[in-house]
């Protein structure tokens, strides 16, 4: 028990060293000093820096989609679960920027596999809310259109993070309500729905 | 003349073994070593690894801009000139597939300055997606990041075939791809109409 927290001290530690310092510089001497344990306990778990970012990673990612089903009860009509998921991943990467920069930037730099695990989790989000079909008006509706809303909603994210605003996250909320409903219902039925998330923000 | 041939040699070098290998991987060995060329070389050219990859990437990136935008000029309507554009893009791409992972996925390994630089790739598309302002009823009174909305889901699904390997099938995504483009401005029935009518 005293071990399998002593694990995610480490994750939590990697999470939070590599949004700041990049996954490149980060170090496994750099997380041990930030989880305040010793390099045995470290390599007792991970096999090496790379594999302990990936557990990491999955961590992170298993928190923010736990945060997101926790504000939606599933139970809601599509738009405000659409609204609302969007904004507890807004909110939580202002308060964490270091988590969002990892979670959306950094992910990049380490690898392959990592780039995989960040699209499969962007994706098991936008399908998550992605119950937009039934709204849809029978158009014909690319089968990968989730993937878009996917693309134009995490491209927003990743720029405003690139540009150092993780805090003004939150300001973007009505643009990324637009840009995910945008391909079910089309921009009047979008834009109106983002200006009253705009008002209600 | 020579050191021009010896740049370019370092160049696809870099896209190579950066496909291969990955970006982080790489090193200045691999590079010489598979452009032949001696280190002393190198350092005349480049200030490191980094310098090289970035100078991989904005040739790699001219090229593409180049044909996208030749090709996007060349339609009437928006729609088909989008559809032409992309259709230019994924063909580009579908070509050379290492230079397609360098360009549009493993840009993110070689850390902010590259990925700042695909930013302003990406931005630089933002005029062929934009005249859909005109083109679309209402099409001005869209938010100011409609074509930023539009990049990035065709950045997404172009990455997406990327990164499982399907860079062949790249020309398969058009109607997709012109979908994602399409449908900010002018909704997903005018948009898969415009897919069905600019395919004949």
């Amino acid at each position: 028990m005293a071990s399998a927290s002593r694990r995610d001290q480490i994750l939590a530690a990697m999470i939070r060293v590599v949004g700041r310092k990049g996954y490149r510089e980060t170090s496994v001497a750099d997380v041990i000093e930030e989880a305040d344990t010793s390099r045995t306990t470290f390599y007792k778990h991970f096999e090496d820096k790379h594999e302990c970012f990936l557990a990491s990673y999955d961590m992170l990612i298993e928190r923010v989609f736990a945060e997101v089903v926790d504000k939606c009860d599933g139970a809601e009509p599509w738009l405000e679960r659409v609204e609302k998921g969007l904004e507890t991943i807004v909110q939580l990467f202002a308060v964490e920027p270091e988590l969002a920069r990892t979670a959306m930037v950094e992910v990049a730099a380490a690898g392959a596999d990592a780039r995989q695990r960040h699209w499969s989790a962007v994706e098991r989000f936008t399908r998550y809310l992605d119950h937009g079909r039934e709204l849809s008006d029978g158009a014909e509706l690319p089968a990968n259109i989730s993937k878009l809303s996917a693309g134009a909603v995490s491209g927003l994210i990743f720029d405003e993070l690139q540009a150092g605003r993780a805090e003004q996250l939150p300001e973007l909320l009505p643009d990324l309500v637009f840009a995910m409903l945008v391909p079910y219902i089309g921009p009047s039925a979008a834009a109106e729905e983002m200006r009253r998330t705009a008002k209600a923000t | 003349m020579i050191l021009r041939s010896q740049r370019e040699r370092l160049l696809d070098a870099a896209v190579r073994v950066g496909a291969t290998k990955g970006y982080g991987a790489m090193t200045l060995t691999d590079l010489t070593r598979e452009a032949s060329v001696s280190r002393t070389t190198f350092y005349e050219l480049f200030k490191g690894k980094e310098d090289c990859f970035l100078a991989a990437y904005d040739r790699a990136t001219e090229a593409l801009l180049r044909r996208v935008t030749a090709a996007f000029d060349a339609g009437d309507s928006w729609p088909r000139r989008a559809r032409a554009g992309l259709a230019a893009l994924l063909e580009a791409l579908a070509e050379d597939p290492d230079m397609a992972r360098m360009a549009l996925v493993d840009f993110g390994a070689a850390g902010p300055t590259a990925q700042r630089r695909h930013r302003a790739t990406l931005q630089r598309l933002t005029p062929l997606f934009d005249e859909g302002r005109d083109y679309a009823p209402g099409g001005r009174s869209l938010p100011a990041n409609t074509s930023r909305m539009a990049i990035g889901a065709v950045a997404g699904l172009i990455g997406d075939a990327l990164i499982e390997e399907r860079a062949g099938d790249l020309p398969n995504l058009l109607s997709d791809v012109l979908f994602a483009t399409l449908v900010p401005y002018i909704g997903p029935a005018a948009a898969a109409r415009e897919v069905r009518e600019t395919s004949r």
